[in-house]
């Protein structure tokens, strides 16, 4: 039995504005979900249904099999960690994770224990007489998931948590949330628009788009397997690079046709695109999965136009028709603005999208 | 031009130190040409005879006359049980108005509308309403509650219910202002700490008590203060409906000393009365800054 089930949710805010359409999703026990989306995607409404915070316009959420659509928030059972913290600012930071667990009448030590136990674990141990104007964001950050964590809920929501955090601080704060939920292992739900920290931390990524979830997968598998074009260029820095391509089948060949390049492929590992036989493809190709190769291989050249060194790898960017390509090549490619390069795609891993639908062609070959 | 001549000689760095004198100057002037000037001058001539010498006359005449000590009790009074009334209301209808119903700014423009009347129209309209043939009598007898032998006496009553009266007519004149204040301290504390108390568990009151309230403080002690003040200074709405010495409260006795009496004799009395009124606002605010813990909060903080 999933932890979280919500079965065909939707809200709406008035007459014509939907926060969220329809959404169904099962959590599983001890799973870390993470909601990825562009800002009014509904993911933090999605978030707020669950916790009882925004009120569901349809549909039923299920928690440990059991209904809770119309209890109130308090007695969900769950506990929330939010973007601006909102940690109360009276209150020591003591008090601050001590609130919940003073409400429930737990006897006065074990609160004690468990308030330093949480403490200790997110580091901020020592602060407990502190007030949060004296705490520094991080702090202020930490103090928030400290209280959270001090309830021990049966779901752990989490609205941007890293948001408001400094880019440094933001990729040292994911590692150590990955290792708390590794040792609490309280079911997790992740709300965030960074695809980055998304692929960092979820069990599976739900992604959604204007109301809607897109595609639900392991991290791996909507990188690799997009389920449609709109994934394949959020996911991933730089994001994909598309490419629409006229299909033609051939002396048993297939080729995809482009103002600048036409590409070969194999009638029998691509033989769904024979169906799409002098119809348009989209060809997204992940900026890794194009190559720098001599001239005489290459499927075409061009002439680079910026080249973005980031140490542990380089970006280049070309123009192919009018629009901006990127690729990423390691650094050791010496390569500078206006070199004609040869260039080819690594087309084992290219994805092919529908031109109509935008959704992925679905190769026999993947499913293994 | 001596002035601009000495300045422009000045090194730049101790040119640079003189401009924010330069520029809080207006004020300062301003501050004391037009404010701290008559206050002293007050002060010094409430020490001060008719002849000009040096007395404490105007204050012992003060302090040996009854109505001073009745309309000592009469202002405290109505400061206690006005200020209170108005922040009970005030603080419901702000914490109504801040849930965002439906026609809730309606609501906050029709609730605000006593605040946007004149004293003197405020007296008008009570003085006639609450008059035997007043419009209030009327009202209640076209709704059919009393008859035409049943006519309150409203503005006939003994001290205490003049003093209610009172209480009531101040309430409904700043019940807006205060909610107001209120509202804007409300509309500054995020939902999302209100939120936090409801996900770790607190009801709708508790959140109230241990969140709302306590984030409000620094705008309640706002509130308080202001109304404390105005509260002592009460007295036009009581001359507007009773007259002069009906129901003596101490700014009363300031205008009737001054302004009414005529002699200069009474002037003075009247000065010295304004100066124990300041003192007594005064001791209040720090009375009330005091028991509110105003004080100590930024001790904490300073820590």
């Amino acid at each position: 039995m999933a932890t979280l089930e919500l079965i065909d949710i939707a809200k709406r805010f008035s007459k014509n504005v939907w926060g969220v359409k329809k959404m169904d999703l099962e959590v599983e026990e001890k799973e870390f979900i993470v909601l990825l989306g562009p800002s009014g995607c509904g993911k933090t409404t999605t978030m707020r249904m669950i916790a009882g915070l925004e009120e569901v316009t349809r549909g039923t959420i299920l928690l440990e099999g059991k209904d809770i659509t119309d209890i109130p928030t308090r007695d969900r059972g769950i506990s929330m960690v939010f973007q601006n913290y909102a940690i109360w600012p009276h209150m020591s930071v003591y008090e601050n994770i001590a609130f919940s667990l003073k409400l429930r009448r737990m006897p006065g030590n074990e609160i004690k224990a468990r308030v330093q136990k949480t403490a200790d674990m997110v580091k901020i141990g020592n602060l407990l007489k502190r007030l949060p104007g004296q705490l520094s964001g991080g702090q202020q950050q930490r103090v928030a998931l400290a209280r959270a964590l001090a309830v021990e809920p049966k779901l752990f929501l989490m609205d941007e948590p890293l948001s408001n955090l400094d880019a440094k601080l933001r990729v040292i704060m994911r590692t150590e949330l990955k290792a708390i939920h590794q040792q609490t292992q309280a079911t997790s739900i992740f709300v965030t628009h960074d695809q980055s920290e998304a692929m960092s931390m979820a069990d599976r990524i739900v992604i959604m788009k204007d109301g809607k979830i897109v595609q639900i997968g392991t991290p791996d598998e909507v990188y690799f397997k997009s389920a449609n074009i709109f994934v394949a260029g959020f996911i991933g820095t730089p994001p994909s690079n598309f490419f629409t391509v006229k299909c033609s089948v051939e002396n048993g060949g297939i080729s995809l046709q482009h103002p600048n390049f036409t590409l070969t492929v194999d009638p029998h590992e691509f033989k769904e695109l024979q169906e799409y036989r002098n119809k348009d493809i989209i060809i997204g190709a992940r900026p890794e999965d194009i190559l720098i190769v001599p001239k005489e291989s290459a499927a075409f050249t061009e002439k680079v136009l910026v080249v973005e060194p980031q140490g542990s790898h380089q970006v280049v960017a070309f123009k192919l028709n009018e629009r901006i390509v990127k690729m990423i090549v390691s650094p050791e490619i010496k390569v500078r603005p206006n070199d004609t390069i040869g260039l080819a795609f690594n087309v084992q891993r290219l994805h092919f999208f529908d031109s109509n639908t935008e959704k992925r062609i679905p190769l026999g070959r993947e499913e293994l | 031009m001596t002035s601009t001549k000495s300045f422009l000689s000045l090194d730049k760095e101790s040119k640079k130190k003189m401009v924010p004198y330069l520029l809080i100057a207006p004020v300062i002037i301003y501050y004391f040409l037009f404010w701290m000037f008559p206050v002293i001058n007050a002060i010094v001539e409430s020490f001060k005879s008719v002849d000009g010498v040096w007395t404490f006359d105007n204050y012992l005449y003060i302090f040996k006359n009854p109505v001073f000590y009745q309309a000592l009790f009469n202002t405290g009074f109505i400061v206690v049980f006005s200020v209170t009334i108005e922040f009970v209301l005030a603080f419901g209808l702000a914490l109504l108005i801040n849930t965002k119903f439906k026609g809730s700014s309606i609501f906050l423009f029709l609730a605000i509308i006593p605040m946007s009347l004149p004293a003197v129209a405020v007296g008008a309209m009570w003085s006639s309403g609450l008059a035997t043939r007043g419009w209030l009598n009327s009202l209640l007898m076209t709704i059919g509650l009393i008859d035409d032998g049943g006519k309150f006496l409203f503005l006939a009553g003994g001290r205490m219910a003049t003093m209610w009266l009172i209480i009531i007519i101040d309430a409904w004149t700043v019940i807006p202002f205060v909610m107001i204040i209120l509202l804007a301290g409300l509309q500054g504390i995020g939902e999302d700490v209100r939120e936090a108390g409801a996900v770790f568990g607190g009801t709708k009151f508790q959140i109230l008590r241990k969140i709302t309230m306590p984030m409000l403080k620094p705008t309640i002690t706002t509130a308080m203060i202001l109304r404390i003040i105005s509260a002592i200074q009460i007295w036009l709405i009581i001359v507007l409906l009773f007259g002069f010495n009906r129901l003596p409260v101490l700014l009363e006795q300031v205008v009737l000393n001054y302004d009414q009496l005529g002699a200069a004799y009474f002037e003075r009395i009247g000065l010295a009365l304004s100066v124990l009124v300041a003192l007594i606002v005064s001791a209040a605010s720090v009375f009330y800054l005091k028991v509110s813990g105003s004080f100590e909060k930024e001790a904490v903080q300073n820590e």
